[in-house]
């Protein structure tokens, strides 16, 4: 009974670091966005899930009206977006979604695409590593 | 005439009032389910033809189907079925057709126990016209639509042909439907022989000066087996269809993984089949300002996409679609929705039910079209959501 449960712990363990570790690819992005947002403020003192989530809901006035990254992806990042088209879009998390944020070109892309729409301007290192982390505890 | 041909039915306990009028049995059970099946089936084909929305097209084309199978069975029966059914016996000299013309001008037709020389006439001209709707129909379905037995060999060209021949006949066959009740009507009116009777209940009366009929009774066998022959062609001849090579217009649209990943993300990833190869060649150049929205690719993805794009546009398939959406509206030619086509075959959908839920915009074409990502458009596969 007991080497069960020892067994059982040390396999989810196990199972939990693997999740976290499983993506060298997402931690490699996270990385350069750290060195970028230190070039570009030197006061920046690591990426915070809270900037992530402020990022996530703020609405600004688009070209077509308020919007949000929210308008696209979903009132919470565990569910499935929308496009304006109709098309449907994956949920954000990580959890529910572990191939996100693993493929740079990707990502680059649909942060130039995205903040661009929303915001009227390119995001910076720092509000990408904030999204990326925000999402990775999703 | 056969000598052992039976004598004529009479019907028994029938009222004679004259004590003279005679009844006999000139339409048979298949022939009147013939005669009524064909009105349902034309009533259907009209209907599902000229009122109801396009995705009735499939309960059309049915209908079809089944006034070939009825065409056919009666052409059998013809030959084969029983005296008043088959055609010779509805085959008259001209100087007889005149003459029942000329009598009915005169308000006087002289008596027939089947068909009159002037109905006959009515009845060729329908056979022709109901089998010449149901060939076009054929056409239309294997041309425009690529469905059906001939969507293998028949072109779009010919197919659209077609349809304009199908929908002349239709009129024509309505119009003759309408002369030939009202020629029932008038016939009945005229010698009193009620044939709206005849052709439920299979009796007419004789009149008491008309000659003793001596009928031929139906070869159900032989009609069984001409049936059979008749199928066995029918099998042979879609079996040798279905071996042709399938024609450019029905080849499947090869999947491209990097084109649904990069253009199918915001929207549908459209059938490069619904835009000729100069509007992709322009849609890939200015990808940067694409609709107002940055879908900029690296250089390499947009080369690849764009030669891809552009080999498999819609002058390679002849699907409708394609056919259709080759013109475009010189003022956006990178739009489909702006296509004079598209346009007006969308014009009588509210803009609020691009707007529901499940649609959300016009450019999402599978929002509504089941089969929007094979290009294909059938009718049958129309459904706009509610929600
Ligand atoms: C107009 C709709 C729209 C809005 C608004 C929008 N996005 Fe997106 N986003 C998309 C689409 C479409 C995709 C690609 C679909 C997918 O990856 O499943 C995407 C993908 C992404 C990706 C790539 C995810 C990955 O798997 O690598 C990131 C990062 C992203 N968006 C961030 C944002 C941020 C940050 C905002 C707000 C500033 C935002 N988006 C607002 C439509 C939108
Ligand atoms: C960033 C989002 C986005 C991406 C990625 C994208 N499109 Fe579009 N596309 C749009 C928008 C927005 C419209 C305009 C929709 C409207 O008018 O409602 C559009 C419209 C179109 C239309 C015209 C639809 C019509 O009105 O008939 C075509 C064709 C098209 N896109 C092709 C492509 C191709 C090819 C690609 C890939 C290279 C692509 N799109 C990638 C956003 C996108
Ligand atoms: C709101 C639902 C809806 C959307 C979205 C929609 N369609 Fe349609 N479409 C219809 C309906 C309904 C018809 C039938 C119209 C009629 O009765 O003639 C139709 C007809 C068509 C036809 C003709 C089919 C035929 O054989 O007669 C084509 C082709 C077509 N649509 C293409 C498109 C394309 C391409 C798009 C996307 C750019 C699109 N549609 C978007 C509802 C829709």
């Amino acid at each position: 009974m007991k080497t069960w449960s020892l067994l059982a712990v040390a396999a989810s363990a196990g199972l939990v670091a693997s999740v976290a570790l499983a993506e060298p690819r997402r931690d490699a992005i996270l990385a350069d966005l750290r060195e970028q947002a230190k070039k570009e403020d030197p006061r920046f003192a690591g990426f915070s899930a809270e900037r992530g989530a402020t990022l996530y809901r703020a609405t600004h006035q688009g070209k077509d009206g308020p919007i949000s990254c929210s308008t696209c992806h979903g009132s919470t990042p565990l569910g499935n977006g929308q496009t304006r088209l109709g098309k449907a879009i994956d949920p954000m998390a990580v959890s529910k979604n572990p191939a996100r944020y693993t493929d740079s070109a990707n990502v680059e892309k649909w942060f130039k695409r995205n903040c661009t729409e929303v915001l009227g301007r390119g995001c910076t290192a720092t509000e990408k590593g904030d999204f990326i982390t925000f999402m990775s505890g999703q | 005439m056969p000598q052992d041909a039976p004598p004529i039915q009479l019907a028994s306990g029938e009222p004679s009032p004259a004590g003279a009028a005679r009844t006999v049995k000139v339409w048979d059970v298949p022939t009147r389910l013939f005669h009524w099946s064909l009105v349902a089936l034309v009533a259907t084909g009209a209907l599902t033809g000229l009122f109801t929305p396009e995705w009735w097209m499939g309960v059309h084309v049915w209908a079809g189907y089944g006034m070939v199978g009825l065409i056919t069975f009666r052409i059998v029966w013809g030959v084969f079925g029983p005296e008043y059914s088959r055609v010779v016996s509805f085959v008259y000299p001209p100087r007889s057709t005149l003459e029942h013309m000329r009598g009915l001008l005169m308000l006087r037709p002289p008596h027939y126990v089947g068909h009159n020389p002037t109905g006959a006439l009515m009845v060729f001209a329908l056979a022709g016209v109901l089998i010449a709707l149901v060939t076009t129909g054929l056409l239309a379905l294997g041309g425009e639509e690529k469905q059906g037995p001939l969507a293998l060999v028949v072109g779009y060209s010919l197919g659209s042909g077609a349809k304009r021949v199908h929908h002349a006949l239709t009129q024509l066959l309505l119009l003759m439907s309408m002369l030939h009740v009202a020629g029932v009507v008038t016939e009945s009116v005229l010698t009193g022989d009620n044939l709206v009777r005849a052709i439920v209940t299979g009796w007419k009366t004789l009149p008491p000066e008309a000659p003793h009929p001596t009928p031929r009774p139906a070869r159900p066998w032989a009609a069984a087996a001409l049936t059979a022959a008749l199928a066995g062609c029918a099998a042979l001849g879609i079996g040798w269809v279905a071996r042709q090579p399938p024609p450019h217009g029905l080849r499947a649209v090869p999947r491209n993984a990097t084109y649904d990943k990069e253009c199918g993300t915001c929207h549908d990833a459209h059938a490069p089949s619904l835009l000729p190869a100069a509007s992709w060649a322009g849609i890939m150049l200015g990808l940067q300002d694409h609709f107002g929205e940055d879908a900029s690719l690296p250089p390499e993805t947009t080369q690849a996409l764009a030669v891809w794009l552009v080999g498999s546009a819609a002058e390679t398939f002849d699907t409708e679609a394609a056919n259709r959406f080759r013109t475009v509206a010189p003022a956006s030619p990178h739009r489909i929705t702006a296509t004079p086509y598209w346009v007006r075959k969308h014009a009588e959908i509210a803009p609020a039910v691009f707007k529901r839920e499940r649609i959300k915009s016009r450019v999402n074409c599978s929002g509504c079209h089941r089969d929007a990502s094979s290009g294909r458009f059938d009718d049958q596969a129309i459904t706009i959501p509610e929600g």
